[in-house]
C-alpha cells in the first residue's frame, strides 16, 4: 500500500494535487487540536512595512529642474558610449554564461534575494524616470543617458542572474495575501 | 496520554482493517463505529502533537508539513477503496486530533444531519482534478501580438530611436503586452472552465499553485475540481483529452487526475 498515491491514479498524479486538497481543503471540524498550517502572515507583514516607506519616497521625489533644450556635452557622449560598452559587454557575456551550464546553485538563494531588492529598486527607478520623461522636462541627451543607464543596469542584473542561474521569474517574492512583491 | 487523529467519516463497512498507518507512520489505523457511519483514525500521542515543537514545524517546516500530509491523504485513499469501488467518505482537513474517544463521539453525534446530508450529495460522485498549463508563452504571445494593432505600431516606432530612448517605449510595450497576455490568459481559462462545465455535475475553482510547489517549469493558469458522476466518468476522460488536444495548439496543456477524496466538495 506504500505506493496508494500513484498506484491508484493512473493519470497523472503529482504530490502537488495531495497537498492542495490535504492543506487546503476537506472538512473543518473542532477537535482538542487543530493543527494549523501555512501560517506565515507575520514574516511578510514586516515586508509590506519596508516596501510602503519606498514608494512613499518615490512618490514624493517627483520634481525635475532640468532644462529640456540643453545641448549634449562632450561628458555626455562619453558617458554615453561607455553606457553602451558595457551593455553590449553584459549582452555578450550573458549567452556564454548560460552555454556554460554550471550556475553557481549554493549560492543561488542567497543571490536570488538580493537580485531580487536590486530589481525592485531598479524598477522603482524606472517608473520614476518613465515620469519624468513623460513629462517632457528632460533633454533629449538626458533622456537618452538615464535610458541608457537603466538598460545598463537591467543588463548587469541580468548578467548577475545568468551567473548564479536565476530566472527571470524568480526575482520575486511571493507575499501571500498582499500577491507577488513585483 | 493517547489522542484521536481523525482522517475521515464514512458509511460502515465490513472492511474496518487497514494496511496504512496512522499519521505518525506507527500506530494502526482503526475504525470507530458510529450509528451507521464510522469514523477511520488513528492514535497519536497528545503530548507530542500538542508540543510546541509540533506546533512549530506545522508552521514552518515545509518538509514534515509535506511528509503528514501525504500519510493523512494515504489512509484516506486506502479508507476510500474497496476491491474496484470507489466509496463516498468525508475527508478531514489536515489536523484533526481528539483528547479522547468521547470528545469525538459527542461531535460525530452533534454533527450527524449534516454529516448524513453530505454522504447522500456525494454518492455515486468523483472528485477529479484537472490543472492546466501554459507550455509555451511564445506561441501564445506571438498569437495576441499578431491580432494587436497597437502593439504593432510601438514595435515598428521603437526601431525608429536611439537606444537610450526606445529603452524607454521597450519597458512601456513589455508592459502593455504583459497586461493583454493576462487578460487573455483570464479568458482562455474561462472559456474552459464553462467547457468543463459539460461533464460536471458541480465544479469549484481551486488557487493557481506556484512553480515552486507544482515542480513544473510551466505556470499554471488554471486548477479546478470537478464533481462527476460515476457513469460519466469515462464521458468526463474522454472530453479532457480532447480538450487537451484541442489546446495544445495554443501553446498550453491540461492534466486530468483522479478519483480523489471529495475534499472540494464535502464541507459541511
Amino acid at each position: 500500500m506504500a505506493d496508494l498515491l500513484t498506484a491508484n491514479k493512473n493519470d497523472n498524479v503529482t504530490l502537488v494535487d495531495a497537498l492542495d486538497k490535504v492543506l487546503e481543503k476537506g472538512v473543518v471540524i473542532n477537535g482538542d487540536i487543530m493543527i494549523r498550517v501555512a501560517d506565515v502572515d507575520l514574516v511578510y507583514l514586516g515586508l509590506r512595512l519596508i516596501l510602503t516607506s519606498v514608494s512613499k519616497a518615490e512618490e514624493l521625489s517627483g520634481k525635475s529642474f532640468s532644462n529640456p533644450d540643453k545641448e549634449f556635452t562632450p561628458d555626455d557622449i562619453a558617458y554615453i558610449q561607455k553606457l553602451q560598452r558595457e551593455i553590449k559587454k553584459a549582452e555578450e557575456n550573458i549567452p556564454k554564461l548560460i552555454d556554460l551550464g554550471s550556475p553557481k546553485k549554493t549560492e543561488q538563494g542567497l543571490a536570488q534575494l538580493v537580485l531580487t531588492l536590486l530589481e525592485l529598486i531598479r524598477k522603482l527607478m524606472e517608473k520614476e524616470a518613465f515620469r519624468r520623461v513623460k513629462r517632457g522636462s528632460l533633454s533629449q541627451a538626458e533622456v537618452q543617458k538615464l535610458g541608457l543607464s537603466l538598460k545598463a543596469v537591467k543588463k548587469k542584473i541580468q548578467e548577475v542572474q545568468a551567473i548564479f542561474g536565476i530566472k527571470d521569474e524568480d526575482l520575486n517574492l511571493d507575499l501571500g495575501p498582499l500577491g507577488n512583491l513585483m | 496520554m493517547d489522542g484521536l487523529y481523525l482522517y475521515c467519516i464514512r458509511e460502515k463497512t465490513d472492511t474496518p482493517c487497514f494496511s496504512t498507518k496512522g499519521i505518525d507512520e506507527k500506530e494502526e489505523v482503526f475504525v470507530i463505529p458510529f450509528r451507521e457511519l464510522e469514523a477511520v483514525v488513528s492514535k497519536v500521542s497528545f503530548e507530542e502533537f500538542a508540543s510546541e515543537e509540533i506546533q512549530k514545524k506545522a508552521r514552518e517546516d515545509l518538509n514534515w508539513i509535506k511528509e503528514k500530509a501525504i500519510a493523512h491523504e494515504k489512509v484516506i485513499e486506502e479508507a476510500m477503496r474497496k476491491d474496484d469501488k470507489v466509496l463516498s467518505l468525508i475527508p478531514m482537513r489536515f489536523g484533526t486530533i481528539f483528547k479522547e474517544r468521547a470528545g469525538l463521539e459527542e461531535t460525530l453525534n452533534k454533527d450527524y444531519l449534516k454529516i448524513r446530508e453530505v454522504l447522500d450529495r456525494i454518492r455515486g460522485k468523483q472528485e477529479w482534478s484537472v490543472k492546466v498549463y501554459l507550455k509555451e508563452r511564445e506561441k501564445f504571445e506571438q498569437v495576441i501580438k499578431d491580432k494587436n494593432e497597437t502593439i504593432k505600431e510601438k514595435e515598428k516606432e521603437i526601431a525608429s530611436l536611439p537606444e537610450g530612448l526606445a529603452f524607454f517605449m521597450e519597458e512601456e510595450l513589455k508592459e502593455i503586452i504583459a497586461k493583454e497576455i493576462n487578460k487573455e490568459l483570464n479568458n482562455f481559462a474561462e472559456d474552459i472552465f464553462e467547457r468543463l462545465k459539460d461533464f460536471s455535475f458541480d465544479l469549484a475553482k481551486g488557487k493557481l499553485l506556484e512553480k515552486e510547489l507544482t515542480g513544473k517549469e510551466k505556470p499554471m493558469v488554471l486548477n479546478v475540481s470537478c464533481l462527476i458522476l460515476e457513469d460519466r466518468i469515462e464521458d468526463f476522460k474522454k472530453g479532457v483529452e480532447a480538450l487537451d488536444q484541442g489546446i495544445n495548439t495554443k501553446g498550453f496543456y491540461l492534466e486530468h487526475s483522479g478519483p480523489w477524496p471529495v475534499y472540494n466538495f464535502s464541507v459541511y
